[in-house]
């Protein structure tokens, strides 16, 4: 009893080192939450885009606008080119059209008028630019056979209207569970830095030389205090998963987490919880001091959760840091999120490889409870 | 004196490996993450061909037109995609494997397209189909027009529709692209720096705190010692000053020589906002030193609530400050971190310094209203009792 009221006692004076990683992954759940789109139909991307019109708003140059705000999202309150340009470098504006003076007239009197783009790097900014230039192919081509703007228009507009036919192959709509994915990679995150801390700092205190010292000629059964100080870890370790889940239903919505698909995540995160515990109470043998536990927290937790994809997803990562990540339990635990959020079958053969992945964190944690017998034993006779 | 305090501040300062820990080997580790986890997002942000298939049936060779223009979309370097060949079933198969982001085949004399999720890449595979099924409907559309025009007179059909396909085929848009494409990923290590410029406010904190006589025994040693106390304050934060200055220039050097992060050719001007960034936080260090009478680790959270909540602000944290700036304008312009990230950007991205030249001088007036408020606090410190 002495020894769990000085547990908890060292938890709670220590509950900001919990407090931090908590607060960053609800923020984190609630901008995964506000970013999903269904995968059940095809839905175009829409770049956005800042129109800067030199030309009257009439005639092809407002049929040129109207088509593109068909197909992309327009943009305005942009007059400031420093705003402008900082929406250009963070994407948040995707392209920038200018349309000359005359355009209308210059087109329809196959004058092929110059239109200037400026724009972001990548895919949306490759969209826009093909749209553009369908539009403008199109014009021009119906501009070489000398026919009235009038003319011109309900062509153009009879050609952007054909459409091809898109279609989802996918036996279940699974894009609803991305940012329970998205939320429990984080989690990775919070889960090692929560445990690390507190349980080192927990068995820090009481790995103290003198304290220990002290502990192991008083009446107390040694190795009872250390069954009452894992017992009380694995309750802490309970308790803090059971909170993150409860958090993810509060982020993420029961419609999800009460699911079979939100019961795997919390499988699986409980799964990792158990290895960042064993994680934890194996470095908690070095008896490190308050200080230099937060040193190892910061490179462990951050580490693997930069090394395996839990802040930026894993496809984004060169292929020397995803090899490498494979030696951290951090990188089968997202690996396994990001099966069950691909899941489209319960069947056996569908929930093999997570059942695999699964295995292997458990394997991490025997390893460390393993190492963790070693080491104490070896500092024990040390003592 | 102020010389022998100031390299026995240092060499004390040197040996708190906590405080070395943080202020200058934290940031190095958090660049080193940073290069691993964002090394390839840039590469990822710039356009490459993406992977589809083309079921290559009878019914899809019976348009050859569509055939030959739609695969001249998957040649040479500006190609939009790499086209597979392949059948039906092939096609389904790398679709499932994710090899593939979709496959055209044709139905009847239509083209369809098959995904597995939505995305950019499929859009554009869809705008590609539309646009070269749309040239052999222009074709069609203008050769008949024509056609028309001269209804009740011989036609040379065949060189109506020649003219038709050399109008369509050789309309080119006139589109100037002035894009000037940058690489996103900088901003984080930008903000980065500030962090650990912000972050180095701990050292002069430390470094004060040692001539408080409130504060720690030290402080008590230095307010009965002999020695002016303006010698041993400004040789202790100029310890500070160094410490930090140096790590800082570090950094940056092992970030852009070492990591490859893009900073701009400005040297000069890339060491003085640095300098300038240090400054501020010798400042604010001491400021919070002398006004809060309170622990030093209780110091020490304020240092960092600072220097992380600016950072969130600056968009250290997923690139979210422009989302910040739209929401709360003001906080980037008054936030050492907001500022030093800001300077750095300016220096990367924009030609004209005059957007600089504010951030510089905004750190500067910073520094000098936390040096003005901290002197007018220091001054004629008296105590009755300690």
């Amino acid at each position: 009893m002495i020894v769990s009221k000085a547990f908890w006692k060292i938890v709670l004076k220590n509950i900001s080192s919990i407090i931090t990683p908590t607060i960053i992954l609800l923020l984190f759940g609630a901008i995964s939450v506000s970013s999903t789109s269904s995968t059940s139909q095809f839905e175009a991307a829409e770049p956005s885009i800042v129109i800067f019109n030199h030309d009257e708003n009439i005639g092809l140059t407002k049929n040129f606008i109207e088509y593109i705000d068909k197909h992309a999202e327009i943009k305005t309150d942009y007059e400031d080119d420093d705003r402008l340009k900082d929406a250009l470098f963070y994407e948040n504006v995707i392209a920038v059209v200018d349309i000359p003076e005359n355009f209308h007239s210059d087109m329809t009197f196959n004058h092929n008028p110059e239109v200037k783009i400026r724009s972001s790097a990548g895919y949306s900014a490759e969209l826009a630019k093909t749209m553009i230039s369908r539009y403008l192919t199109t014009a021009s081509a119906y501009a070489k056979t000398n026919i009235s703007e009038q003319e011109l228009i309900s062509k153009i507009d009879a050609q952007m209207e054909n459409s091809v036919e898109v279609s989802i192959d996918k036996a279940v709509d699974t894009s609803k569970y991305a940012k329970a994915e998205r939320y429990f990679n984080f989690a990775s995150y919070s889960i090692l830095s929560c445990f690390i801390t507190i349980i080192c700092l927990i068995m820090s205190a009481f790995n103290r030389t003198q304290l220990r010292k002290r502990n192991l000629i008083s009446s107390m059964d040694i190795k009872k205090m250390n069954r009452v100080l894992l017992k009380n870890c694995c309750l802490y370790s309970l308790a803090a998963w059971a909170f993150y889940f409860a958090l993810s239903i509060f982020a993420i919505g029961a419609d999800i987490m009460l699911t079979q698909y939100g019961l795997l995540f919390a499988l699986n995160s409980l799964l990792f919880a158990g290895c960042a515990t064993s994680i934890a109470y194996f470095i908690s043998t070095f008896a490190l001091d308050a200080s230099a536990v937060n040193g190892v927290q910061i490179v462990i937790a951050l580490g693997s959760s930069f090394l395996c994809g839990a802040f930026v997803p894993a496809q984004y990562l060169p292929d020397s840091v995803l090899a490498f990540a494979h030696v951290l339990p951090s990188y089968y635990y997202i690996n396994a999120n990001s099966k069950i959020a691909g899941l489209e079958a319960f069947d056996f053969d569908a929930l093999l490889p997570i059942l695999i992945e699964f295995a292997i964190v458990i394997g991490f944690s025997v390893l460390f409870i393993f190492l963790t017998n070693i080491v104490a034993k070896k500092r024990q006779k040390i003592a | 004196m102020f010389w022998h305090s100031y390299k026995y501040s240092l060499k004390a300062l040197l040996k708190n490996r906590m405080m070395v820990f943080w202020t200058v080997a934290f940031p190095f580790i958090l660049a080193l993450f940073f290069n691993m986890a964002f090394a390839r997002l840039h590469d990822f942000d710039v356009f490459e061909p993406f992977d589809i298939a083309v079921v290559n049936d009878e019914e899809y060779k019976k348009d050859e037109i569509f055939d030959t223009a739609f695969k001249t979309l998957g040649e040479g370097d500006e190609r939009l995609f790499n086209i597979e060949l392949s059948d039906m079933e092939h096609a389904e198969e790398l679709l499932n494997d994710g090899k593939i982001d979709g496959y055209v085949y044709a139905k009847g004399d239509k083209k369809e397209i098959k995904i597995k999720e939505n995305g950019t890449n499929q859009t554009v595979l869809k705008m590609a189909v539309e646009q070269v099924s749309q040239s052999a409907k222009m074709i069609d559309d203008i050769a008949l027009s024509e056609i028309a025009k001269n209804a009740g007179q011989m036609v040379d059909i065949s060189a109506i529709y020649q003219n038709a396909v050399k109008i369509v085929s050789e309309t080119e848009p006139n589109i100037k692209d002035e894009s000037h494409v940058m690489n996103m990923v900088s901003v984080e290590f930008f903000s980065l720096i500030a962090m650990a410029c912000m972050q180095g406010a701990m050292l002069s904190c430390e470094m004060m705190n040692r001539c408080m006589p409130n504060i720690t025994n030290r402080g008590k040693r230095v307010a009965v010692a002999p020695t002016r106390k303006g010698v041993i304050v400004s040789s202790n934060l100029l310890a500070g000053y160094t410490l930090l200055f140096i790590s800082l220039i570090a950094l940056i050097f092992f970030t852009r020589y070492i990591l490859g992060v893009e900073y701009g050719d400005n040297i000069p001007l890339i060491c003085l906002l640095a300098a300038l960034g240090s400054l501020t936080a010798t400042m604010l260090g001491m400021f919070l030193s002398v006004i809060l009478k309170t622990r030093e680790s209780a110091k020490n959270v304020i240092v960092v609530l600072v220097t992380m909540v600016g950072s969130l602000f600056a968009g250290m944290f997923g690139g979210m400050k422009l989302f910040f700036d739209e929401l709360l304008p003001f906080v980037n312009k008054i936030s050492p971190v907001g500022l030093i990230t800001d300077g750095y950007y300016s220096l990367y991205y924009y030609e004209d310094l005059t957007r600089f030249w504010i951030n510089a001088g905004t750190l500067v007036l910073i520094s000098a209203i936390l040096f003005v408020l901290s002197i007018k606090s220091l001054r004629r410190q008296r105590y009755d009792s300690i």
